[in-house]
């Protein structure tokens, strides 16, 4: 098959939706004659003309906001913040704009808008331009969190994305637009709110998305061969709401659950995803989970400082012995 | 009036300081010594050095993301600010913040907030104190012209409009937010006549004429300083490099390009040296080699420094509270 890194992927999505689809649109920073701050916009502007591909001020909040509105009169914008971490300054808009358009007016409109944001550490980019901020939404109900971690997957959920009736937050982890791997050329939509069970396995069931599910399947693989220990790796793609039936089942065979997300660690999703755990499979535990996530501090510049707090695979490989020694 | 020979050399050295420090940021990023973005400001140099030859000891500074040489304007060593760009523990903020983040609390640099327009929020602060505290401290806040679409521009000009708050707003109109370019992203061609909204007046200069720079900008400092409030000076200049260093800049024409380097703010102030008979070029030969003692003793400062280590990860994330590490 054809192979793309994640970048082309997305791009190729959205060409093949604002193709199909005429209420399509897409609005942001640099998004038009650029293409995007990543690239991830190339060419639309030329094949689809200024009134669907717009770029904007730095006006976080208006283009949210006009998202939202354009949303309510039929058409499907694709909203893209540069960096997630400025997301806070459309905060308000999605919290209490997106996530309750459908709920406050009774069901008369829906915003079926799609806020890309490029996430994630690695970039040396220091506080400002390298947090997870899955997090900050988990707790809002109305909004889906989306979270990729292959080519092939980033095509499939966008358009899934693109196609889902609700507001949905489109994480693009910015250390992955390079990588590359098999995608489809004619459009498919992947189900918003499925995992997919990357590596089979029996003894330890390990749960990542992102960045951070390649960093597990490496230590899984190290696992298997080094020390004969079989992970069953699961990468979440959907972060809200998640996959709960594919974990249990997968927790049921195990036993022994290591969660791995790249956020720091009070409060992230795996905080939930193990209360799921404790309220429905407790009985199943032969360990206590183990949660690999980044340290509860900011993300420094220097590298050392970035490189200590964010988790690698020797994180995921410590905890997964962990929970098999307990 | 025309400014005096001291005052004009002062002013040419400051400017071969700041040329010859962002060309050596570039030269050692492009070595690989410097992690993550780097803003550089060759080509507004007349901007920063006119507009900070009015500031006093006591007075504030908010740069922006692309300050190098308004961060060294407040006398902090040229050593400190680039061993924070090398993201070194002798840099300012000991290597956690790197280029879009120097700050010297003592010298009245306040630092950037990589959240494009967040520092003029924090600006009414610095400047509601000075109010508070009857002090005659005028604060001055660097922001491009991209940054004129963000909410906090027009909540901070409103109330520096009604408390008459003493600032000075130095609008740096390069032309372009990254891509995007002034005359798409607002209506008006003159963003000084921002401020007619909120009452501050604004006044729109030639950037990269420092001693009109200087006389703007003493202007605004002297009515902040009588308590008369907040001014924009809308200083119009070009940067010469991309967005970031390693940005091809493909969205602008090389003729462009080229006219602005024609109208260097740099050579514009030696010709007037020259032709003022202020100075000949021996005497200019011996102000550039005195930079560049300054600029190598500061690199070599910076390449030998020691990186953080991981404790310093831990450190200042709550006061008087610890953070665990690994
Ligand atoms: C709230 C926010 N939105 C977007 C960005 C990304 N960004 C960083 S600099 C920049 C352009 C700023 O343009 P301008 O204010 O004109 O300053 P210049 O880069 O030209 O000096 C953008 C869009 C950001 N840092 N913060
Ligand atoms: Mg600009």
């Amino acid at each position: 098959m054809r192979t793309l890194n994640f970048k082309e992927a997305l791009n190729e999505a959205l060409h093949q939706e604002m193709t199909s689809d005429s209420r399509v649109i897409v609005l942001g920073e640099d998004v038009a004659r650029m293409g995007g701050d990543f690239g991830v916009t190339m060419g639309l502007l030329d094949k689809f003309g200024r009134d669907r591909v717009r770029d904007t001020p730095l006006s976080e909040a208006a283009i949210i906001g006009a998202a939202n509105g354009a949303a309510f009169c039929g058409l499907r914008p694709v909203a893209e913040i540069m960096f997630a971490d400025f997301i806070t300054e459309c905060y308000d808009q999605l919290v209490n704009n997106s996530a309750k358009a459908r709920y406050m007016f009774n069901g008369q409109v829906m915003a079926p808008i799609v806020v890309r944001t490029s996430s994630g550490a690695g970039f040396r980019a220091a506080y400002h331009h390298s947090q997870n901020i899955e997090a900050w939404f988990l707790n809002i109900p109305g909004l889906t969190i989306v979270a990729p971690s292959t080519p092939h997957d980033a095509k499939g959920l966008l358009i899934g994305a693109i196609r889902d009736d609700n507001p949905v937050i489109f994480l693009e982890h910015k250390m992955l637009y390079g990588t590359t791997g098999e995608v489809p050329e004619e459009p498919y939509a992947l189900p918003i709110g499925v995992a997919e069970v990357k590596r089979p396995g029996t003894d330890v069931t390990i749960v990542a998305s992102m960045k951070q599910l390649h960093y597990a399947l490496a230590a899984a693989e190290r696992l298997a061969s080094e020390e004969e220990i079989s992970c069953e790796v699961i990468d979440l793609r959907t972060l809200k709401p998640f996959d709960k039936a594919t974990i249990l089942s997968s927790v049921k065979k195990t036993g022994r659950v290591v969660l791995v997300n790249e956020a720091p660690k009070t409060g992230s999703i795996n905080a939930e995803i193990a209360a799921v755990i404790m309220e429905e499979a407790f009985r199943d535990l032969s360990a206590p989970v183990e949660r690999v996530n980044s340290l509860d501090v900011p993300v420094g510049f220097a590298p050392v400082l970035e490189d200590y707090v964010i988790p690698g695979p020797a994180d995921i490989t410590m905890a997964v012995r962990k929970v098999i020694d307990y | 009036m025309a400014a005096d020979k001291q005052t004009l050399l002062d002013y040419y050295r400051k400017m071969v300081l700041i040329r010859r420090f962002e060309e050596t940021m570039e030269e050692h990023a492009k070595k690989g010594y410097i992690p993550g973005f780097l803003h550089l400001g060759i080509g507004q140099e007349a901007a920063q050095v006119g507009t900070m030859a009015t500031f006093a000891p006591g007075d504030y500074v908010l740069p922006d993301h692309r300050s190098h040489g308004v961060c060294l304007m407040v006398g902090t060593p040229t050593r400190e600010v680039m061993a924070e760009i090398f993201g070194k523990k002798t840099g300012t903020n000991g290597g956690r913040g790197g280029s879009m983040h120097v700050a010297d609390f003592k010298r009245g640099n306040v630092g950037n907030n990589a959240i494009q327009g967040s520092t003029m929020a924090t600006a009414c602060g610095l400047a509601l104190a000075a109010q508070v505290k009857k002090t005659k401290a005028v604060t001055f806040n660097f922001i491009g012209d991209g940054t004129v679409g963000r909410g906090e521009f027009h909540e901070s000009l409103n109330l520096a409009g009604i408390w008459k708050l003493p600032i000075v707003y130095v609008l740096v109109n390069n032309g372009y937010a990254i891509s995007t370019r002034a005359t798409d992203a607002h209506p008006l061609a003159d963003l000084a006549k921002m401020g007619c909204a909120y009452n501050v007046p604004g006044i729109t200069v030639d950037g990269n004429d420092v001693e009109a720079v200087h006389a703007a900008a003493k202007e605004a400092t002297d009515r902040a300083r009588r308590g008369e409030g907040a001014t924009i000076i809308e200083l119009k200049t070009y940067r010469w490099q991309g967005h970031f260093s390693g940005d091809p800049a493909s969205y602008r024409p090389e003729e462009e390009v080229k006219t602005w380097k024609e109208k260097c703010p740099i050579r514009r102030l030696r010709d007037t040296l020259l032709q003022r008979k202020l100075a000949d070029m021996a005497a200019l030969k011996a102000i550039e080699n005195d930079v560049e003692r300054e600029i190598q003793d500061a690199l070599k400062f910076s390449i030998d420094s020691p990186a953080p280590t991981i404790e310093d990860a831990l450190t200042f994330v709550y006061v008087g509270r610890e953070v665990t590490g690994k």
